[in-house]
């Protein structure tokens, strides 16, 4: 490897930023499971400072670089401000690119890129899945391997996703606002919240209309790259965020609404992914005025300020932090603003709340061991707040700490902030707002 | 393109020794890993760096225990760590010998309410002991800035203060019982939930110790009762000197605040830079004062502590007694040293201790020698204790300048020294001092130390060439440093 | 003994009076300051004569006789006090009087927080006995205010560790260790603490000590307060507890410490009572560590023939025996805490009677090795008050 350009430097100079003081290592997620030095951040960039000076990949840094969930709990805890986030981006990136993996792991990742950044796709699933939870496993199911790995996370989805015979109807390409307009804003489906949670998308449209936004939903945005660009999977992000980059352009939309904390956090940064890509100066322009537009739903709604009518929902939850929300963007005050706005609703913390809950995007499908552990860690928090409702912001974590926790025997219900807030703004009852009836 | 790992590299002298060290810690309990090991090269002060041998990761006292045993039985030399936080490469790895790590064993053992104490592993960090204990309205006292982070366990090594041990006093003092793996590799119970203990005070001695009479695998620790009102001042002046004086007069006056800290112009420029912390504008000194206790008691003090601050020239005084607004008041303090990094390229904390009274001339001195120099010096103190930590700034892209901020700062230690201080008040020695300690004692201090040592470790194998002046260290002539530090010399260890 | 007669020491014949608990030195010699101390420890090295110190003599009847005491060496004269007040901090000599070192510091407004045990002692004699009264709740004992000390080494040697200011941790705490080494490791020449402002009002809050539920249930009330307070102690059939602060500060806190205690037979004075933290100066003495809890209990199942004194929070409890209480008696008691886990009891002072019936006075100390490891160490020769300490050190 001989010349490198622009974005090499800036890592080293990133790297550089780190003093090693390893405040990073208690919000850790591995290192609360290990308690090793190389799988803790200061750690993993200390393996980055190897790799990057010494030029050299080994074996035993690629592991404990997939080893991190990419939380970027290190991010929120880090004095020195040290951008892990770009660190472990670059870092993947290489991997992806240098690094051969065994043919096993190839394969699995090769299956899960081919499917989750597509909603069509993952819809298309629901019904074998249901099939699967019944007992009538195809023979397909049962000849893969792999669908063994995935079977189970896709079934924990199907299983707590409502029923598919009552999918709410497909959103409009545009709702207007009701009353006077105060904004008209783009939003965001996404894969994982389209194909199994389309009832927060349709609660997120409905309260931005109903806090008066006019709300553009092109039918043609895809995948916004963040899975793949979280993985390393630099190419496969940069075509997902150009396709998005151009539909939003044509939306003429004024901020993007995002529902879902994974995808926020990496579209707040598509001119980067563009320019560590080596995109063209005009792609990265591009991209940084549509990421400029980028909000969470609850960051904008508490910018908008309320004006709908809140009605009581008399109810005690748990909220969960996303580390994509918290960690990712720094979201962490408006949601539970949000949420205590909403009259008679308790809201409480998670002990342990900056801990990631071990699902990170698609890591629980790579890891399952750790995942899982993460998860039964986040369900035993959950569990000692005593609190039958949890609300998160994140379609993963809502998946991945409702199963911990019927593993565990101790049934949780989880919900979206969106739907809590759009069951407040249109006066239904509690069994209605978590869709028990 | 991918490499295999390295499994190369192991000092012949311990390669016997990794296969016990297995049965002992568990396949996974020991990294020979050239890269793994890498990860552990450095404490929190990266300017001293050395590979470890081998790295054991031990979960049990037991495990401890046979380690270091086999250690003795070898003669091989173990350095302990705890998360790695230090700040004078106590936790230096040695080359030729054996890392042991306690991050594996932080368990909360026990909250005990009714005795006022919580029992817990070395690996717990000193911040979730408090959390443990909240719950049933206590805390643990002694609060390092890097409490969130820092392990029980290094605690004890290092006796770790903090900002409130102006009041609160140090690790010592919050110590009831330890469980200790000596040297030799016997378990030894200390004290218990008594405080105090019968016969010599080795907990007392022990604490502080910095690794080198054995590694704490059990800690019995005090709690203290949360106190009922907590009230942060923020107080502004014009010059460093009218803040002094401010300190001087708090302090005459009977009051004993939690913590006294001080930021110089500097340090605010810095603090603003980075976390933005809203200290009143063209102050050339703030000082954060913390007073505790019960709600009668406090708000008498807080009405007296802002009288004296405006009799020495405070032009804005804030008080903040939510926890919100005092962990804004804080936000500048406690971000002062990563936020140095903000405005200046690299940096040197120093940690030197002068008595109260003497910090203005001190700080006067330390200006002239900035202004010498030409070396920015920022000023960030527990002013409450007299504990110094001036930040010297320079570029290390600049040639010759991290010598000249290494003499600035070494200066600075000679200044402590000078009006009757300390070279470290809560750092510690460890390596980075070690050949600063005869500035501070005389040889017959030092060997006196030294009795005391081998009465622990007659080998010499519990963290060697730490605390204590070796000529292996410092030369012959302990105290002067020339030319190549000797394990840089020898391979052993670099420095940048 | 000729050997022994250095410059700077005066040099007298040991009689019935200097004897330690029986006892009766060689010699006595008065250094006039830490040079001459130096000096004149060098010279019992190469006399190979035994050593014991001696401060104001108030607790020579405390700990094991020596086993052989050629010299006691007298610190009277090392006695001067260097306070700098604006630092809160005092240097004093050894053997300074503790009385004479709280008047200086109370002209200026400050105190060393120390509660004497013993009516007439000294700095040095306080220090090597090494235990604290019951205000060392708040401040700490004796061992976490000493910051700096100059000690005399077996060998003559003259060494300091610590220094002049509070906040220091450059070396070995070595004088926590010499805290309670009844000058079995070297002598103590002088000592630096830290010190604190003289609180401008105290209350003491009692109560009748009733039932060992009842004072179980008041202490566990008063744990749930945030009153502060500065001591709370067992002292004879009252349970005690110390305010200190301003006087209108203290109003308050008073009041919520009688909702804790109970009013019932409460009473509130504005100064301690005279005899304030001292111990008993005749009869056998024992000192029991345990878990704070355990100690209402331990304080309420006591026979009449002994008193039960104790620092709650600290798990210090001081059994004070009547004089002329039989050995066997004694015995049987030690054994009863002895044999219940987390309790140790050691005998401060034993009557001539009980020592003599071969009663243990220490019971089985933890970490007795390595404190032989360090008495070898410092005295190889093991001429440092030979047999006072524990396992006979």
């Amino acid at each position: 490897m001989t010349e490198r350009p622009g974005p090499e430097r800036l890592f080293g100079d990133l790297l550089n930023d780190c003093v090693h003081c390893g405040f990073c290592l208690p919000t850790c997620p591995t290192d609360v499971l290990w308690g090793q030095e190389m799988d803790s951040p200061r750690g993993r960039i200390h393996l980055m400072s190897q790799m990057h000076e010494e030029d050299v990949l080994t074996e035993t840094a690629v592991d404990h670089f997939d080893n991190c969930l990419g939380c970027l709990a290190c991010v929120s805890s880090c004095p020195s401000g040290v951008a892990y986030d770009a660190l472990l981006e670059h870092t993947r990136h290489r991997v992806e690119t240098e690094h051969e993996r065994p043919r096993g792991e190839r394969v699995l990742r090769a299956a899960v890129f081919s499917l989750f950044p597509y909603r069509a796709r993952l819809r298309a699933l629901r019904g074998p899945l249901r099939a699967y939870r019944s007992g009538g496993v195809s023979s397909l199911v049962r000849r893969s391997g792999l669908l063994d790995r995935l079977s189970p996370t896709l079934a924990t989805m199907e299983r707590i996703a409502p029923p598919l015979s009552s999918p709410p109807p497909p959103l409009p390409e545009l709702v207007p606002a009701v009353g006077a307009r105060r904004a008209r804003v783009g939003m965001l489906v996404g894969c994982v919240q389209g194909a199994f949670f389309p009832e927060v998308n349709t609660a997120t449209a409905r309260v931005l209309a109903m806090e008066g936004c006019d709300v553009v939903i092109p039918r043609a945005q895809g995948c916004c790259g963040a899975l793949s660009g979280h993985a390393g999977r630099l190419r496969e992000a940069v075509e997902f965020a150009k396709r998005f980059v151009e539909v939003f352009e044509a939306g003429q939309v004024e901020r993007i609404v995002v529902n879902s904390a994974g995808c926020g956090s990496s579209m707040k940064h598509f001119d980067r992914t563009m320019a560590e890509a080596g995109e063209s100066d005009a792609w990265v322009e591009r991209a940084q005025k549509v990421s400029a537009k980028v909000v969470d739903l609850t960051e904008f709604l508490v910018e908008l300020g309320p004006r709908a009518e809140r009605h009581p929902l008399p109810l005690r939850v748990a909220y969960h932090d996303a580390c994509h929300l918290s960690h990712g963007q720094g979201v962490t005050s408006q949601p539970r603003e949000l949420l205590t706005q909403i009259p008679g609703l308790e809201v409480s913390d998670l002990p342990n709340k900056e801990i990631c809950c071990g699902s990170a995007g698609v890591y629980n499908l790579f890891k399952p061991e750790a995942a899982a552990e993460l998860g039964d860690r986040k369900g035993q928090d959950v569990a000692a707040t005593g609190v039958g409702v949890l609300v998160s912001g994140n379609p993963g974590c809502s998946l991945q700490i409702a199963s911990a926790m019927e593993r565990a025997g101790t049934p949780v219900t989880v919900t979206h902030t969106a739907r809590l807030l759009d069951a407040s703004l249109r006066g239904l009852s509690v069994e209605q707002a978590l869709g028990k009836v | 393109m991918a490499t295999s790992a390295h499994q190369t590299n192991i000092p012949a002298a311990l390669t016997a020794l990794v296969p016990r060290l297995r049965e002992i810690c568990g396949e996974d309990g020991v990294l020979t890993d050239l890269s793994r090991r890498r990860v552990y090269e450095s404490d929190g002060l990266t300017y001293h760096r050395a590979t470890p041998g081998v790295v054991a990761l031990p979960t049990t006292t037991a495990q401890v225990a046979a380690v270091v045993s086999l250690c003795a039985e070898h003669g091989v030399p173990y350095v302990p760590r705890g998360a790695g936080t230090g700040l004078s490469a106590g936790a230096l790895p040695h080359a030729d010998g054996v890392l042991l790590v306690t991050s594996r064993m932080r368990r909360v053992v026990e909250i005990d309410p009714e005795n006022e104490c919580a029992v817990v592993e070395p690996g717990v960090t000193n911040l979730d002991i408090t959390r443990a204990a909240a719950p049933h309205g206590y805390y643990y006292a002694p609060d390092p800035s890097s409490q969130q982070v820092c392990s029980v366990g290094g605690n004890v090594a290092e006796n770790s203060g903090g900002a409130h041990c102006l009041k609160y006093g140090f690790t010592s003092g919050h110590v009831r019982g330890l469980e200790i793996v000596t040297p030799s590799g016997e378990v030894v119970e200390l004290g218990g939930k008594a405080t105090g203990a019968h016969g010599y005070d080795l907990i007392g001695a022990f604490i502080g110790s910095e690794g080198t009479l054995g590694v704490a695998t059990r800690v019995t620790v005090s709690l203290t009762r949360s106190p009922q009102k907590t009230v942060t001042l923020l107080s502004a002046f014009t010059s460093m000197d009218a803040g002094g004086e401010a300190v001087g007069a708090i302090i005459a006056a009977g009051v004993l605040p939690s913590a006294i800290e001080m930021m110089d112009a500097l340090a605010i420029e810095a603090a603003e830079a980075a976390v933005a912390c809203g200290y009143p504008a063209g102050a050339a000194a703030v000082l954060v004062v913390e007073l505790d206790g019960p709600t009668s008691e406090v708000d008498a003090q807080v009405e007296r502590v802002t009288e004296l601050c405006a009799a020495s020239g405070s032009f804005e005084t804030r008080t903040a007694s939510g926890a919100v607004e005092r962990a804004l008041i804080w936000k500048g303090r406690k971000s002062a040293f990563a936020a140095v990094g903000r405005i200046s390229p690299a940096y040197i904390v120093q940690d030197g201790v002068v008595p109260r009274t003497a910090l203005g001339e001190v700080l006067g001195r330390i200006a002239a020698l900035s202004a010498e120099s030409g070396i920015r010096v920022a000023n960030v103190f527990h002013a409450g204790d007299g504990n110094l930590h001036p930040l010297v700034l320079f570029d290390d892209a600049e040639p010759g300048a991290g010598e000249r901020a290494e003499e600035v700062s070494g200066a600075i230690l000679d200044l402590c020294v000078e009006h009757g201080g300390s070279i470290t008040g809560e750092h510690g020695v460890g390596v980075d001092k070690a050949c600063k300690m005869p500035r501070m004692y005389s040889d017959d201090d030092l060997t006196t130390f030294d009795l005391f040592r081998r009465a622990f470790d007659p080998a010499g194998i519990a963290n060697p060439d730490k605390l204590l002046p070796t000529p292996r260290l410092c030369g012959e002539r302990p105290g002067v440093r020339t030319g190549v530090h000797p394990l840089v010399e020898s391979g052993q260890a670099e420095q940048f | 003994m000729k050997d022994l007669d250095v410059e700077g020491v005066t040099l007298w014949k040991g009689t019935e009076a200097d004897a330690v608990c029986g006892v009766v030195p060689d010699r006595v010699a008065r250094p006039k300051d830490t040079e001459a101390l130096g000096r004149l420890l060098a010279a019992a090295r190469a006399t190979g004569a035994t050593v014991t110190p001696r401060g104001g003599g108030t607790a020579l009847d405390w700990g094991s006789p020596p086993r052989s005491l050629d010299l006691m060496v007298d610190t009277s004269a090392l006695s001067w006090i260097d306070h700098n007040a604006g630092d809160l901090v005092v240097e004093v000599g050894a053997g300074t009087p503790l009385a004479e070192l709280r008047r200086t510091l109370a002209d200026a407004g400050q105190r060393l927080s120390y509660d004497p045990l013993r009516v007439g002692g000294t700095v040095g004699g306080a220090l090597a006995t090494g235990v604290s009264g019951p205000r060392r709740l708040l401040a700490g004992g004796l061992r976490d205010l000493v910051i700096g000390m100059t000690l005399v080494r077996a060998d003559g040697v003259v060494a300091r560790s610590g220094g002049r200011v509070v906040k220091n941790v450059a070396g070995y705490d070595l004088a926590k260790l010499h805290t309670g080494g009844y000058g079995t490791l070297g002598v103590i020449a002088s000592a630096a603490f830290r010190l604190h402002p003289l609180p401008p009002a105290v209350r003491v809050v009692s109560v009748p000590l009733r039932s060992r539920e009842d004072t179980e249930r008041a202490l566990a009330d008063l744990r749930a307060t945030t009153v502060v307070p500065a001591a709370v102690e067992l002292d004879r059939d009252r349970l005690c507890v110390v305010l200190e602060g301003t006087a209108e500060g203290l109003v308050p806190r008073v009041e919520e410490t009688l909702r804790a205690l109970g009013e019932d037979g409460a009473e509130v004075a504005e100064e301690l009572p005279e005899d304030w933290g001292l111990l008993p100066t005749e009869g056998t003495l024992a000192r029991v560590l345990a878990p704070p809890a355990e100690l209402p209990g331990l304080a309420c199942d006591l026979d009449a023939d002994v008193r039960g004194y104790g620092s709650v929070p600290a798990g210090t409890l001081y059994l004070a025996f009547a004089p002329g209480t039989p050995a066997d008696v004694v015995e049987k008691r030690l054994a009863a805490v002895r044999h219940v886990p987390d309790r140790t009891a050691v005998l401060l002072r034993a009557e001539p009677h009980v020592r003599e019936a071969g009663v243990d006075p220490w019971g089985e100390v933890p970490g007795l090795s390595l404190m032989r490891a360090v008495k070898d160490s410092f005295d190889p020769d093991h001429r440092l008050s030979p047999g006072r300490f524990a396992g006979g050190i």
